[in-house]
């Protein structure tokens, strides 16, 4: 019988004990794959996010986050600069300002009001068609419900852009379409169209700044932010692995140190969890392994029928750990996006193949530790003494 | 000597104590030949069992030499013991020590599957010895559905499941009402009868004496020994 059926036939044996130790690798198992999925799930997320805006190098005057810095002058002339570029492929100028929209049935919200210069369109059409002409604008689904606006009606919208004192001229807008935009937040109502409509709503003040420039690299986009750089000096151009970098190197850092902090104790849980099963285990049945050793068992084979329990209760726990970790990080992730002001696509817990090779690393490596005392006892047990005590007993 | 199987020479067994040094066994000198019949009787403490320990090398002496078919066992690594203890000496403990959550032929198959036997082979080796032993057609019956005589019953169809050239029985009666004890002492016989040595440690005049050498211990030492 290989020592991983007769491990088996041992949890069998005492059919409450392995159950209650299989149940609690379970629950410990479902925090550490949690843990893991939180470790590395925002930045993930961010990833997903800055790649699902379809552009890989961000031009600003300042600071990488939009808004963070002050606006980039001459926006027209910086594009077209940078567009001529050979590592460029494509510049997209992304100017951002706040609005008031209203219906003539007296319903109003204040948006976001985003316009854009360019090919690229930040944002994903659900309903009705794109912004394809002078005084269109698409909603988002959360200021289009607000409006109760679908694609075809009109909207006023009173952008305030450059001087908060003075009155924003009103603009009517035809809805084009509904869409979605990466970044959107669950309660926040946004609208966009293009740099030139936008320019127009806002009085025809303070034209030819951006937000920053959306720039498409011919195929690299390091090779593309440096050229940029070189090419104007006074901008900063990241690319979206610089913009995770400094996500890291900021707020995620925490999640990463409480991700450590929490899979360290919920491991020494399981050690501990394990060894105590597992001693109790070995320490009433020291006469049958005495009597097996002393049948010519090898010292190495009850060490390994002690391991090969210690993997079946971990194996069997894990497994049923990861539906479990699953159910509890969707749960968790939807407590922890009713956060203010967190983007409706942003996840904290994200599943990747990796999560679950250190998920399985880790308990695998948990299994060998929660082993080594008990392996430690049946590999040391004396023979003789100990086939003596149990008569004795 | 000609069919020696194990020899002590002049062995002796120190077990240190928090109150000083205990002296299980001192200066044996014995040896078990092929198809010998020995019993070892003598009061709780005189060593008996430490002896067969030693002879049956899950214990190494403090002094003296101690050699199984040639090889001195002291010198010999764990692994190498365990090895000349799975395929040449077979062991009967006064508890049985059978595996619960295994069936009767399981724990017989289990030395026969440590020694690598192939499955067949393995399969028509435990048929062999459960019929052996009279218990054929409680093969698939787990320990707990046994009672005491079966269990020794099928504790000695494990001890030769590798055909052992030497049995060292613990007490094999002591946990059985006279009658079952009867038929494991009977059963015994037979497995020497059929070539194999047996040394049995007891406390038992009647099993004692079905044995042709009787040794009789006293403060570790071998009081006196008679043949029959």
């Amino acid at each position: 019988m290989r020592a991983i059926a007769f491990a088996w036939r041992s949890l069998v044996r005492q059919p409450a004990r392995s159950t209650l130790g299989i149940l609690g690798v379970a629950a410990i198992g479902a925090l550490l794959f949690d843990m893991l999925l939180l470790s590395q799930g925002l930045v993930l997320s961010m990833r997903d996010l800055l790649d699902r805006l379809g552009f890989d190098v961000r031009v600003t005057a300042g600071e990488p986050l939009p808004g963070a810095g002050p606006d980039l002058a001459d926006a027209a002339a910086a594009a077209a600069r940078l567009a001529a570029l050979p590592s460029v492929r494509s510049v997209t100028i992304v100017r951002s300002e706040i609005a008031g929209i209203e219906r003539g049935d007296g319903r109003s919200i204040d948006a976001v009001f985003l316009g854009v210069a360019g090919s690229l369109h930040i944002w994903t059409i659900l309903r009705g068609r794109d912004v394809a002409a002078p005084g269109e604008l698409v909603l988002n689904a959360s200021g289009a419900e607000l409006l109760a606006a679908e694609p075809g009606a009109t909207v006023i919208v009173r952008a305030s852009c450059a001087d908060e004192n003075e009155a924003p001229p009103p603009a009517a807008f035809r809805v084009a379409g509904i869409a979605e935009l990466p970044f959107e937040r669950p309660d926040e109502s946004t609208a966009a169209t293009t740099i030139a409509s936008l320019e127009e709503a806002c009085g025809g003040v303070q034209t030819d700044i951006a937000d920053f420039l959306a720039v498409i690299s011919a195929g690299d986009a390091a090779q593309a932010a440096a050229d940029i750089e070189a090419a104007r000096p006074d901008l900063s151009a990241f690319t979206n692995d610089q913009m995770i970098g400094r996500i890291e190197q900021g707020g995620v850092t925490y999640f990463r140190q409480i991700s450590t902090v929490l899979t360290t104790v919920t491991l020494a849980f399981a050690m501990l969890l394990i060894t105590v099963l597992l001693t109790v285990s070995v320490n009433q049945r020291l006469g049958e392994v005495a009597a097996l050793r002393a049948l010519g068992f090898s010292q190495r084979r009850v060490v390994l029928d002690v391991l090969c329990e210690s993997v079946l209760i971990i194996g069997i726990g894990g497994a049923l750990s990861l539906p479990c970790g699953a159910l509890l990080a969707t749960w968790l992730d939807a407590i922890l996006k009713r956060m203010p002001g967190i983007p409706t696509d942003l996840h904290f817990f994200v599943f990747e193949p990796r999560a679950l090779a250190i998920h399985a690393a880790l308990l695998g490596g948990t299994a060998i530790a929660a082993a080594l005392y008990p392996m430690r006892i049946v590999a040391r047990l004396p023979i003789a003494a100990t086939l003596r005590d149990e008569v004795v007993s | 000597m000609n069919g020696v199987i194990v020899t002590a020479s002049h062995v002796s067994r120190v077990f240190p104590m928090p109150a000083g040094p205990v002296t299980a066994v001192r200066d044996v000198t014995l040896a078990i030949t092929r198809g010998e019949h020995t019993a070892v009787r003598g009061p709780s403490g005189c060593g008996k069992s430490t002896l067969l320990h030693m002879l049956g090398c899950v214990d190494t002496p403090s002094a003296g030499t101690l050699v199984f078919d040639g090889r001195d066992v002291s010198a010999l690594k764990d692994r190498a013991r365990s090895l000349l203890r799975l395929r040449h000496i077979g062991f009967v403990f006064q508890r049985f020590f059978l595996l619960p959550m295994l069936t009767a032929a399981e724990n017989v198959e289990l030395p026969q599957a440590e020694a690598g036997a192939p499955k067949d082979e393995r399969r028509r080796r435990t048929l062999e010895l459960l019929e052996y032993v009279g218990l054929a057609a409680r093969a698939d019956h787990r320990p707990s559905q046994l009672s005491g005589g079966e269990m020794q019953r099928v504790a000695i169809a494990r001890a030769l499941a590798n055909r052992p050239r030497l049995l060292l029985a613990d007490e094999p009666t002591g946990e059985l009402d006279q009658a079952t004890g009867e038929h494991i002492a009977a059963l015994l016989d037979r497995v020497n009868a059929d070539g194999t040595a047996l040394v049995i440690v007891t406390h038992d005049p009647a099993l004692a004496s079905r044995a042709r050498r009787v040794l009789t211990m006293r403060d570790g030492c071998i009081e006196g020994e008679a043949t029959g």
